[in-house]
């Protein structure tokens, strides 16, 4: 795994960067940023039915790139992060990520209101991506193996998807406070 | 089901450096970058467009008063905020030792902001963590979560009512702790980090989480000085 890629801000992380935005907004200002996620919403939906996905008989061609794991404080509580790139002509979906030094590893998604909640998948549209990072999609990871993982240590994930074949991901152990690039 | 909440502030306050637009950009922008295929390198301004909207501090047009709040700390004794803090420069956090994502970030940025302060700085900054899930959050567990980021930070737990109280007259609204029915627990923590002056004791500014560490590098002496940035 390289170092993260230049950021391609998914559509899914759209609605959470705006809703963390939204309450220090005055209320003319809310109605702004209420409809620019809307705006993202709308275009999520539109995204994911368009026809030139499946019905161009096209498959998805998946990427993972960026991927890390902030060392986490403790070592019964920790997030993971990366972005996969679909460059293929049908879209997919990560069903769930497998690691053997975790005990447990859950999708979880943040919602425009700020809410968090566990997630069955992800998509990932034909031409697009889907990019996990911090106060938007994530991953929990419980019951690291070991200890607190040290920084320059690295884990394992096994990304499973609905369509494509699972991808293997070494992934870094970064300071609490590393920030991607981009 | 875990779940995060962070609900709107009681009263709202006017972002001087928030701007719609920008959001309203970004949020176009991104539009182009799900659906397009030419364009989506993503080495367009989109995610700096997008940071902008979260990134500088929020300046308070009405100042908020340090909330009457006596819990206990970390090391197990009772710790009055109000007395404690009074005259130093002091961050304000609501948040949860169980949260993978968003609590601990914010309390290793500042923690990574406030390592690089001149030693005569750091010693007058004082950080709060207060615990959103106090019975699972006790004194020993916050010392060991705090202490893996900065041993100086104070954790503080205690009843909830009084917490939510605290919270609510910061305008952040937590709820208290639910165990679901699969054992797993949905926990609430605050999206702000106020920030008290020194001089008078009161946050004229806040931070919503997700702001850069180099954001906290950038205000954090003025801060400790009594200036809002």
């Amino acid at each position: 795994v390289t170092r993260p890629a230049p950021a391609t801000p998914s559509a899914a992380a759209t609605p959470g960067a705006a809703g963390a935005a939204a309450p220090f907004v005055t209320p003319r200002r809310t109605t702004v940023l209420l409809a620019g996620t809307l705006l993202a919403a709308v275009a999520v939906t539109g995204c994911s039915a368009h026809p030139r996905s499946d019905a161009a008989g096209g498959k998805p061609r998946l990427s993972v790139s960026g991927a890390y794991v902030p060392q986490p404080p403790l070592a019964d509580m920790a997030a993971g992060y990366f972005t996969v790139r679909n460059t293929g002509g049908a879209g997919d979906r990560l069903t769930s990520v497998t690691s053997t030094t975790a005990s447990d590893v859950s999708l979880m998604v943040t919602k425009a209101d700020g809410s968090m909640n566990g997630v069955g998948d992800l998509p990932i549209p034909a031409g697009g991506s889907l990019r996990l990072r911090v106060g938007g999609d994530h991953l929990m990871l419980m019951g690291l193996k070991g200890g607190r993982p040290a920084v320059g240590q690295h884990l394992s994930f096994v990304l499973h998807f609905a369509r494509s074949a699972p991808i293997t991901v070494t992934v870094p152990v970064e300071p609490a406070s590393y920030q991607p690039k981009g | 089901m875990r779940t995060n909440r962070t609900t709107r502030p009681a009263r709202p306050v006017r972002p001087r450096r928030l701007i719609g637009g920008a959001a309203l950009v970004a949020a176009a922008a991104l539009t182009l970058t799900a659906c397009g295929t030419s364009s989506s390198d993503g080495n367009g301004p989109v995610a700096r467009v997008s940071a902008s909207a979260t990134t500088a501090a929020v300046v308070l047009d009405q100042p908020f008063a340090k909330p009457n709040l006596v819990l206990t700390d970390s090391h197990g004794k009772p710790f009055d905020l109000v007395k404690e803090t009074a005259g130093d420069p002091t961050l304000l956090y609501f948040g949860y030792t169980h949260c993978p994502d968003v609590c601990p970030t914010t309390m290793a940025d500042i923690a990574n902001a406030r390592s690089k302060l001149p030693a005569a700085q750091r010693a007058r900054l004082k950080v709060v963590f207060v615990s959103t899930d106090p019975t699972r959050d006790t004194p020993k567990r916050l010392a060991a979560w705090l202490g893996a980021m900065d041993p100086s930070f104070i954790g503080l737990t205690g009843k909830f009512a009084a917490i939510q109280a605290a919270a609510r007259s910061l305008g952040v609204m937590v709820e208290r702790p639910v165990r679901e029915k699969d054992g797993s627990y949905s926990v609430e923590h605050g999206a702000e980090v106020f920030a008290f002056s020194p001089k008078d004791n009161r946050a004229h500014f806040l931070y919503t989480a997700g702001v850069s560490v180099r954001q906290y590098d950038q205000d954090l002496p003025e801060l400790v000085e009594g200036r809002t940035p």
